[in-house]
C-alpha cells in the first residue's frame, strides 16, 4: 500500500525516479533504509508473528508451556456477537470514510482550484483543529451534544423539545458525527493534491469541445482525483475501524466497536489469545480494501500505460 | 551491491539487538547492595513521593531522600497488575484490590506476612484482618476501602431507587450510567436477581447475562473513568450512577448537587484494596517499616479525609471529620461490616467467566 500512496501524492515524480534510480550507488541506498527495514523487522513483522503465534495459545505468558490449540478459533466462531460487532465496526468505519470524503471533496476542491493566493492560508486552517489533542475534540462533541449543551439548549428554547436531553449523544450517530469531524482534514488534504495536478489543459480543452461544467466534473475532473479519493477513504477507514476511545466517551450502550473488546481482551480480561485473533480478524478485513485498492492502481496504471 | 555488503547489511540489525540486549542486561544486573530502592507496584495518585502525608512517618523519616528509598512502577488496572507479577517483576509490594488476591496466592507471587512486626496491626478490627488471610496466613494487609453503590440527582428522577434491581426500573430509561468493569456488572447483576454472586451456577450465570442484556434500555452509556461519574449526574445526561465511589457523591454535595448515595436493601458493594510482599521481594526490613507507615492512624485519616476513602486502622476514625464517617457508614462497625457486600477473591475460572459473560453483553446487539 505504501508504494500505492507514494504513488498518489507523487504520480508524476513517481515515474522520474525509476529512471533516476540507477544514479545513486545501490549500497548507499540499502544502507540510507536501513533503519527503516530494522524497525520494520523489529516492531512490525515481529510483533505480528508473536500475535499470530498467540492466537494458538490459551494464555498469555508462560512461553515455556507451549500448548498448541484451535480453541479461540473455536470460540470465535461460536460467538455470533463478534461476527455482529465485527460487521458493524466494518458498517462504521466505511459510513465514517464515505462521508468524510463526501464532506471533504468540497473543500479540497475549493483548496484546489479557487483558493487562489489563500491556498496556504486554507490548507493551514484545515490542519489547525488537527494540532490540539485527539481527546479534546471527541470530549468537545459530549459537551455540543450533552443535555446541558449547545443543541439542547438550543432546542429546548425553540421549543422543540420539552426537557434537556442528550441529542444523539450515546449513539453510534454520535462516534459517526464525531469522526468524520476529527477526520475530515485528513481526507481533503489527499483529494486536494490529487485535484492539484490535473492538468489545466485538460479543463479548457473540455470546455473547448463543449463539455458543460458537470460533464467536465463527471468525466474529468472526478475520475482524475480518484486516486486521492481512494487514499483518503482509507486514510479514514483503517484508523477508525481500530478505534476505541471514540465509541468508550460518546457511543454509549449501542456504539461499542470491535477496538473496544479488543481493549478489554488484552487490558483488563487478560485474555490475549482472543485478544490477538480478534485483532487479527480485523487485520484480514482492512486488507480487503486495500488489495482491491492496489488492483485497482494497477489496472489504472496499465491503461495509463496504453494511452502513453 | 556485491556479496560482502549484503552480508555486513544483513548483519546490521542482529548487531543493534545483540547491543540493546546487552545494555537491558547491564542495566538489570542484580545489584548486591542492600540499599538498594524498595520496588512497590502501585496505583497512580498513591505514590509515597507525591502523597507524603499518607505514609508520614516513613516519609518524614526520609525526608528528602525518599527517592532513593522508593521507586515506583505503576498500573491502571489489577489485570495488569497480575500481569507484571506474572511476568516477573520482582515487586517488594504490591497494591491488588480483593477480587484478585486469592490469584496472587495460588501463582506463589506473594509471601505471608509476619504480623507480629506490624507495630500498628491492633487498631484493624478482626473482620478485616480476616479479609486478607489465605490458607491459615496473613498475605494481604487490608489498607483501602469504599462503596461501589448508586448515585441519583434527587432532583431529576420521580423515585428514588432502593434497590439494585431498581436499576431496570423503565422511569430511567436512557438515564443510567454503568460502570464498564466485568466483575461488578456481574455483582450487581446478582444481587439484582438474589443471587450470591460468588456462588453462581452455570443456569444463574446465563440468567445474570441476561439481566444485564436487558438493562441495556435504560442504560446511557458505559463509565470507564471516575471523573464521568463526576460529570454524568453535574450535567444532567445520567439522573443514575451504577457502580459510582462514594467519592463522586462528595464531590457532587461539595458543588450543590442534590444526589444521594443509596444504601441499596442487598447492600452496597464494597471494594477493599491491600499490600502484600512479593516472594521476590528483597528489602524485607524496609517492606515492613514502609507497612507500619501505611498504617499509622494519622496517615490513614489523611487519606480518608482528602478522597473520602475507607481505612483500615479504625484507629484514625477519631481524626476523620464527621462528614466523611457519615458517608462511610463506619461508626457502627458491625452494621457497617454486615451490611456491606465486600468482593470475595476470585478463582481464574470465575474471573475468565465474569469478563466473558461482560464482554458478550457490551457485544450483544
Amino acid at each position: 500500500m505504501s508504494d500505492y500512496v507514494n504513488q498518489v501524492t507523487h504520480p508524476v515524480t513517481n515515474s522520474r525516479t525509476t529512471n533516476k534510480e540507477s544514479a545513486i550507488p545501490r549500497s548507499l541506498l540499502g544502507s540510507l533504509i536501513g533503519p527503516t527495514w530494522i524497525w520494520l523487522v523489529l516492531f512490525m513483522l515481529l510483533p505480528m508473528l508473536l500475535m499470530f503465534l498467540m492466537t494458538f495459545r490459551t494464555e498469555a505468558f508462560n512461553w515455556r508451556e507451549w500448548e498448541f490449540t484451535f480453541e479461540n478459533y473455536r470460540k470465535f466462531i461460536e460467538t455470533p456477537s463478534y461476527h455482529r460487532l465485527l460487521l458493524r465496526s466494518v458498517w462504521m468505519a466505511f459510513v465514517v470514510a464515505a462521508l468524510s470524503v463526501v464532506a471533504a471533496y468540497p473543500v479540497a476542491y475549493v483548496v484546489a482550484f479557487q483558493a487562489g493566493r489563500w491556498r496556504n492560508l486554507m490548507i493551514m486552517l484545515l490542519i489547525v483543529p488537527a494540532m490540539s489533542s485527539f481527546l479534546l475534540r471527541v470530549l468537545a462533541w459530549r459537551i455540543i451534544l450533552g443535555s446541558s449543551g449547545l443543541l439542547s439548549t438550543v432546542l429546548l428554547g425553540l421549543g422543540i423539545i420539552d426537557e434537556a436531553a442528550p441529542i444523539l449523544l450515546y449513539t453510534p450517530t454520535a462516534v459517526i458525527i464525531t469522526l468524520v469531524y476529527v477526520w475530515l482534514p485528513f481526507a481533503a488534504l489527499p483529494i486536494a493534491v490529487a485535484l492539484n495536478q490535473i492538468e489545466p489543459n485538460l479543463l479548457e480543452a473540455a470546455s473547448d469541445l463543449g463539455a458543460k461544467p458537470y460533464a467536465t466534473f463527471l468525466r474529468i475532473t472526478l475520475p482524475l482525483s480518484m486516486p486521492g479519493v481512494i487514499a483518503a477513504f482509507l486514510f479514514v477507514f483503517i484508523p477508525t475501524l481500530g478505534e476505541y476511545v471514540t465509541p468508550a466517551l460518546v457511543g454509549g450502550p449501542e456504539g461499542v466497536m470491535i477496538g473496544n473488546i479488543i481493549w478489554d481482551q488484552f487490558s483488563r480480561a487478560l485474555n490475549w489469545p482472543m485478544g490477538a485473533l480478534l485483532s487479527m480478524a480485523m487485520l484480514l478485513i482492512v486488507l480487503i480494501p486495500a488489495g482491491f485498492i492496489s488492483l485497482y492502481s494497477k489496472i489504472s496504471r496499465e491503461r495509463a500505460g496504453n494511452y502513453d | 551491491m556485491n556479496i560482502f555488503y549484503r552480508k555486513l547489511f544483513l548483519l546490521i540489525p542482529f548487531t543493534l539487538v545483540a547491543l540493546f540486549l546487552t545494555a537491558c542486561n547491564a542495566a538489570s544486573a542484580p545489584d548486591a547492595e542492600s540499599n538498594e530502592p524498595l520496588l512497590i507496584l502501585e496505583w497512580t495518585g498513591y505514590e509515597a513521593t507525591e502523597y507524603p502525608e499518607y505514609f508520614l512517618p516513613f516519609t518524614e523519616k526520609y525526608g528528602e531522600t525518599i527517592n532513593d528509598v522508593l521507586e515506583y512502577s505503576f498500573f491502571g488496572d489489577d489485570s495488569e497488575a497480575l500481569a507484571r507479577m506474572q511476568a516477573g517483576v520482582e515487586a517488594d509490594l504490591v497494591h491488588p484490590c480483593r477480587s484478585w488476591w486469592g490469584l496472587y496466592v495460588d501463582q506463589g507471587l506473594v509471601q505471608p506476612i509476619d504480623t507480629s512486626r506490624l507495630t500498628n496491626w491492633d487498631g484493624v478490627p478482626d473482620e478485616l484482618k480476616e479479609l486478607g488471610q489465605f490458607n491459615g496466613e496473613q498475605y494481604f494487609i487490608p489498607w483501602d476501602w469504599g462503596y461501589e453503590s448508586i448515585l441519583v440527582r434527587n432532583d431529576l428522577v420521580q423515585d428514588v431507587p432502593d434497590s439494585w434491581s431498581d436499576l431496570w426500573d423503565p422511569q430511567y430509561e436512557g438515564r443510567v450510567s454503568m460502570i464498564d468493569a466485568s466483575d461488578v456488572a456481574f455483582i450487581i447483576g446478582s444481587l439484582s436477581l438474589g443471587f450470591d454472586p460468588w456462588n453462581t451456577t452455570p443456569e444463574q450465570n446465563e440468567a445474570v447475562k441476561q439481566q444485564l442484556i436487558a438493562l441495556r434500555p435504560n442504560l446511557l452509556n458505559y463509565w470507564v473513568d471516575y471523573t464521568e461519574t463526576y460529570d454524568l449526574p453535574a450535567s444532567g445526561d445520567a439522573w443514575v450512577v451504577a457502580g459510582a465511589w462514594q467519592d463522586a457523591y462528595g464531590y457532587l454535595t461539595d458543588e450543590g448537587y442534590d444526589v444521594s448515595y443509596i444504601d441499596p436493601v442487598e447492600g452496597r458493594i464494597g471494594w477493599m484494596c491491600g499490600y502484600a510482599i512479593g516472594s521476590k521481594a528483597k528489602n524485607i526490613d524496609r517492606t515492613y517499616e514502609f507497612l507500619n507507615a501505611a498504617l499509622d492512624p494519622q496517615s490513614q485519616a489523611n487519606m480518608a479525609n482528602d478522597f473520602w476513602y475507607g481505612v483500615s486502622n479504625f484507629d484514625a476514625i477519631p481524626m476523620i471529620d464527621e462528614k466523611v464517617i457519615e458517608l462511610l457508614n463506619v461508626s457502627d462497625f458491625d452494621s457497617f461490616f454486615n451490611e456491606t457486600v465486600f468482593y470475595q477473591p476470585l478463582t481464574e475460572e470465575q474471573r475468565q467467566q465474569f469478563s466473558a459473560i461482560w464482554n458478550e453483553v457490551k457485544a450483544s446487539q
